[in-house]
Formats: C-alpha cells, structure tokens, sequence
C-alpha cells in the first residue's frame, strides 16, 4: 500500500511574525511542520506499522528550508519524500493542489492521501478539497478517527454542534486530518539519524509542465489588531442592559 | 544559536523541546512540590532514547554526539531541572565510566537496560568525609576469591532513591593514597546495598537524592571497571562528561528564567506601563539574555570538542563555571523581575532559583572548577 502525505512547511505558530513590504512576512522565523499535516502523517506511518508493509511518502510544496520540515516527518517514520519547490511564500491552494497532484501520478499513484484539515499559516482549508477534485477522488476533512478496511475507509468527521459524522469512503480518497486522531509521536533518537539518510527528490514547480500558474494571488498582509480587553458589565438587567445600548450607540457606533 | 547547528541538531532539539513542553512542563511544579519522580516520563524518555544518548546503537543506545546530549539536556531542564539532572547522570556519569572503561562483558551486562532506561544509574563518589577531596574516601573493597566485600556510606546519590545501577568509587587498596581507588559496579537488590531516606533539599526536588549504604555486600570481581587503582583517572573522565551535562542543564534553568522573566516584564504594568519599559528592567533583560547566550556557547564549544576527538577538560570546566553561576545570577534576576511574585511558588522562578543554586555546588563546586581551570593554564 502505497500512502501520501501532504505536509506543508509552515511558521512555528510561537514565532513572532514581521510583515516586509505589501504581501510578505520574514521568513527568519523557526518552521515546523503544519501541525494538522502531523496527525495524517502518524495515522499513516502507524497504519503501514500495523500491516507490516507498505510505504508512506510525505509531499510538501515548499521553499528549500522545507526539507528540514520533510527531514523532521522522516523522523517520524516516513520513508521518503518529495519536494516541489517554490521561491512563492503563498502559493494558492489551487497550484498547489495542481502540483501535488501531478507528483503524487508521476510518482505511481496513491491508495490513501492524508493531510491536515487545514494549515495553521494560510488557514484556507481548501488544499484537500482541490487536491481531490483533480485527482478525481472523494475527500473528507475534519477526520478525528480512522479504520481501514482495504477497499474502503471508516472515518469519522467532526461537524457543527460538536456533533461527528461516520462516513465510510471507497479507496483511493484524499482525507483532512484533525486535532483529536491520534497523539503524534515524538521521534526517537535514532529514527532521527535515519532521517538523513532517507530521500528527498526535489523538483520545481515551474518546470511540472502545469500550464496554468494558478489563479490566486496574495494581494496584502496585515498584522491582527489587538483586541481591547473584555469589558463585564455588572448590576441588574436594566441596567446592563442599559449601558450595553450606549456602549454599542456611542462608543462602538454599531447601532 | 541555531546557526551553529546542523540540520540534524535541529530536529533533535525541536523533538526534545515539543516532547519537553508536552510531557513535563505541566507537571514540573507539582513533582517539585510533591518531591515526586515522574516514571511515567522517565519511561517515555528511555524509548525515545533520552537515557542512551552517546551509547553505540548495537548495545541499546541512540548513537548521537555530545552536542545532541547538550540540546537534550538543556530542553528537559528548561521544563524541569530535576529530570534534566537524572538524565544527565544516568547518561553522563553512571553509563559513560561503564562504557569508557568497562569490557565487552560488563558492556553487554549493564549498558542495554541503562541505554533504553529499563534501569537507572548513579555515581557514588561523595561521602560524609569526601566531597570535593575524592582522595579521601573511606569506602573499602576488600578481595575475597571472586568476590569483594564492600563497605561504603555514599552520601548526596543523585538518582539514588531509583537507580537499580551504581558506579560505586570504593578503596581496593587502604595504603596506596589516591593509587588505591577503583571503581566497581554495584547493583541494588545485593545483600547488604540498602538505600537511605531521601535528601530534603532545597532545590531539584523531584529527584529522589539519597544516602547509599553497603554493608559487606558482596560483589562479583567482574563488576571491577578496568583495573584496582584506577579509580581516581575514572572518575576525573566521568567528571569531564559530567560538567558538560551540567552545564547544559545549568543552561536551561537559566534559559527559563529568562523567558520567564521577559514574559512578566511584558504583562507587569507599574508606573501605568509594563515594567519592560523601565530602563532598569531592560538592563536586567539584557544582562541576563547576554550571559545566557555566552553560557550556552562555551557549552557548545565543549561539546563540539569532544566529539572532534580533541582535549576539552578545560573547555568543560570553564564550561560549567560560567553556567552555573550564569543560572543562579539569571535566576535570582527573574525573580527580582517578578518582585514579590517571584517570591511566590505560584510562578517557576522561585524553583529555578532554588535549583539554580546547587549547580554551582555538585560534580565539582565552582571553587574546584577554578582550580581545574587555573592548572590547565598554569600547567
């Protein structure tokens, strides 16, 4: 069984971003990993552990300091990885979703895809769903829990109200990985040297042949205004609700 | 900092700092408080391979360099100086001697659990009469067929209270002076190896430092590491490693008393601005950031020498010296920072300030380390 990973090359969401210029951030900052991209990656490697065959392969659309994103989910237990490279610090989802797809073919095909919901810099939560329509599979995203039954998957979805949707998919599909699938491992210390010796093919994006360079451009970056502090309101109904009327006429002027 | 590493220190350093501010952070002041071991994080650290850091993977161990050791331990201090410090003996102090100096007998006997941390390790070196004079130790083996008989009073055993495996300095030969030390290795469960009550400290709390006494405990002749007498050169070696380690546990106390520190210096508001706008707080900000950094490189430099093969005795005791007096000034900072707070144990720099202190004191006192320094350079 042959299963892709995407893994994006994001900013630590620790790390103090400084915006440069209209629509760029500097890039001087620790990357990890996406963290939702981890869960897939775990519930990959952890499935090929389970079956005792298979390979698992981590896709990453990327600048070169994604291979030391790609070394680290080595670590974890991905066998290699294959790195589309970009000079773009926000390529849109729809060439990316472009670009994973022709590496994934190239590369002989997938029998499963995971990847985050979503990733923690760009948060469009579009990837999976592109990726699948060019790949022509079903896709699922918000998957907390997963079991494999050869020609389909079981997975269930988190949906609104807390509530969670089971769903049972025909393989090859492409599925979303969230917060709650599983604990991703830490990597052993010799997992790690292994890491470095594991492949890395890289290509660029330019030269895949895609005719069309995607349709999506960042047009500025603003940093998020801090939120003033949480104002409590205290004393009887009328009142509060009193002082909330003027608060949101006079000083907010919403009303 | 990060320039200086390779890609493959990076990874280790991210994976030991998630697995760090996951596992242990949140429960570093409750074992502080409770003076609890934590098994259920040293075990997670045995199968990462945290407690066979440098020891060959054919015999259990991670295979990684010195500089892997130092980011290791420097990450787990920073969430809690306490399990830092049984990593860094056990790896340091207890495995390295056996691994520098042991044969492939005592290789296969004692290294595999202790790499994979299925046992723990210590150093038995200090003794009621015998603290930074090893010379002077009291502690007797007596040759008895293929046995010695050992009696001995091991005080301030870091790890005591668990460690299955210690490297235990006893005196083979009571006329020799310092020629008559040797090292041999003594496992609990022995008849006669009774383990004390644990130290009531002030700092390192969730270590269980003990006493150690063996009385007429009879250990097998094949325990002896190398050969009778050579017992001082063994542990000036173990020591060398050791310093390393500490120094870099010294590092991440202070590396979290600064973090610590800039953080309240952010939130504090007096004077109707947060206090990092005072001039004052700004001077201690960069005074400590300043000695933090230096420290961290001289440890770097250490570690970089020993796995270049190339003398570094100096280089770690110089090493040492700075970070631990670096933590206990970069400590005592932050709490001055958090003002009363500081003082409080509602926040981590009332511990790390406890914890700082005894770095200055244990394998080696910086008074030692001085001594060390001055003979490199005199010498």
């Amino acid at each position: 069984m042959r299963i892709y990973v995407c893994v994006k090359h994001v900013p630590d969401t620790a790390a103090n971003i400084k915006i440069v210029g209209d629509a760029a951030y500097d890039t001087e900052v620790k990357y990890v990993a996406n963290p939702y991209d981890e869960y897939g990656v775990e519930e990959a490697v952890s499935l090929v552990e389970k079956n005792k065959k298979g390979e698992v392969i981590a896709v990453c659309v990327g600048d070169k300091g994604a291979a030391n994103t790609l070394k680290a989910v080595m670590a974890m237990g991905v066998h290699r990885s294959i790195l589309i490279k970009t000079e773009d610090q926000f390529p849109g989802s729809d060439i990316t979703a472009k670009a994973l797809c022709k590496a994934i073919t190239d590369d002989g095909g997938a029998d499963l895809i995971f990847m985050g919901k979503q990733s923690v810099d760009g948060e469009g939560m579009q990837t999976p769903y592109r990726l699948a329509a060019e790949m022509g599979l079903p896709v699922a995203t918000g998957i907390v829990a997963f079991s494999h039954g050869g020609e389909t998957v079981n997975v269930q979805r988190e949906i609104d109200g807390g509530a969670k949707e089971l769903i049972t998919i025909k393989t090859p599909c492409v599925l979303g990985a969230a917060k709650g699938l599983n604990e991703p491992r830490f990597p052993k210390l010799p997992a790690i040297l292994k890491a470095k010796k594991k492949e890395i093919k890289e290509m660029d994006l330019a030269d895949m042949g895609l005719t069309d360079q995607g349709q999506c451009r960042l047009k500025s970056l603003e940093p998020v205004q801090e939120r003033s502090n949480a104002k409590i309101l205290e004393g009887s109904t009328r009142e509060i609700v009193a002082s909330l009327v003027q608060i949101l006429k006079e000083e907010e002027k919403v009303i | 900092m990060d320039t200086f590493l390779t890609e493959k220190h990076r990874i280790v350093r991210s994976s030991v700092r998630a697995f760090a501010q996951r596992e242990i952070m949140p429960i570093s002041r409750e074992i502080d408080e409770d003076r609890r071991f934590p098994w259920e994080v040293i075990e997670k650290m045995g199968k990462l391979g945290y407690l066979g850091i440098q020891a060959p993977r054919e015999l259990g161990g991670a295979g990684m360099d010195a500089v892997s050791y130092i980011i290791i331990i420097e990450e787990i201090s920073r969430a809690a100086a306490a399990i830092g410090l049984c990593a860094s003996v056990h790896n340091s102090v207890a495995l390295y001697p056996i691994l520098a100096f042991g044969n492939a007998l005592q290789h296969d006997k004692f290294v595999p659990d202790l790499a994979k941390g299925k046992k723990i390790g210590a150093f038995c070196l200090t003794e009621p009469n015998a603290g930074s004079d090893a010379s002077a130790i009291e502690a007797t083996a007596i040759k008895d067929g293929d046995h010695y008989i050992v009696n001995a009073n091991k005080v301030f055993v870091t790890n005591g209270g668990v460690a299955d495996i210690c490297v235990m300095f006893v005196r083979t030969d009571p006329a020799a002076g310092p020629r008559g030390i040797s090292v041999i290795v003594a496992e609990k469960g022995t008849p006669g190896f009774v383990v004390g009550e644990k130290e009531n400290l002030s700092g390192m709390r969730a270590n269980p430092v003990c006493s150690i006494r063996l009385s007429d405990c009879k250990i097998p002749a094949e325990n002896l590491l190398a050969k009778e007498g050579m017992g001082l050169k063994i542990g000036l070696a173990a020591l060398d490693t050791g310093r390393i380690g500490i120094a870099s546990q010294a590092v991440g106390i202070a590396q979290a008393a600064l973090l610590d520190g800039i953080k309240y210096a952010k939130e504090r508001i007096q004077f109707k601005v947060p206090i990092a706008r005072h001039q004052s707080i700004q001077n201690m900000i960069a005074d400590m950031a300043t000695q933090v950094e230096s420290a961290r490189l001289m440890v770097y430099r250490a570690a970089l020498l020993k796995d270049q093969k190339k003398p570094f005795s100096k280089e770690a005791a110089m090493a040492k010296l700075m970070a631990s007096e670096t933590a206990s000034r970069v400590a005592d900072m932050a709490v001055q920072i958090h003002g009363g707070y500081g003082y409080s144990k509602a926040y981590g720099v009332e511990r790390y300030y406890r914890d700082a202190r005894i770095t200055r004191i244990y394998e080696g006192t910086s008074e030692v380390h001085r001594m060390v320094i001055a003979r490199n350079i005199l010498d």
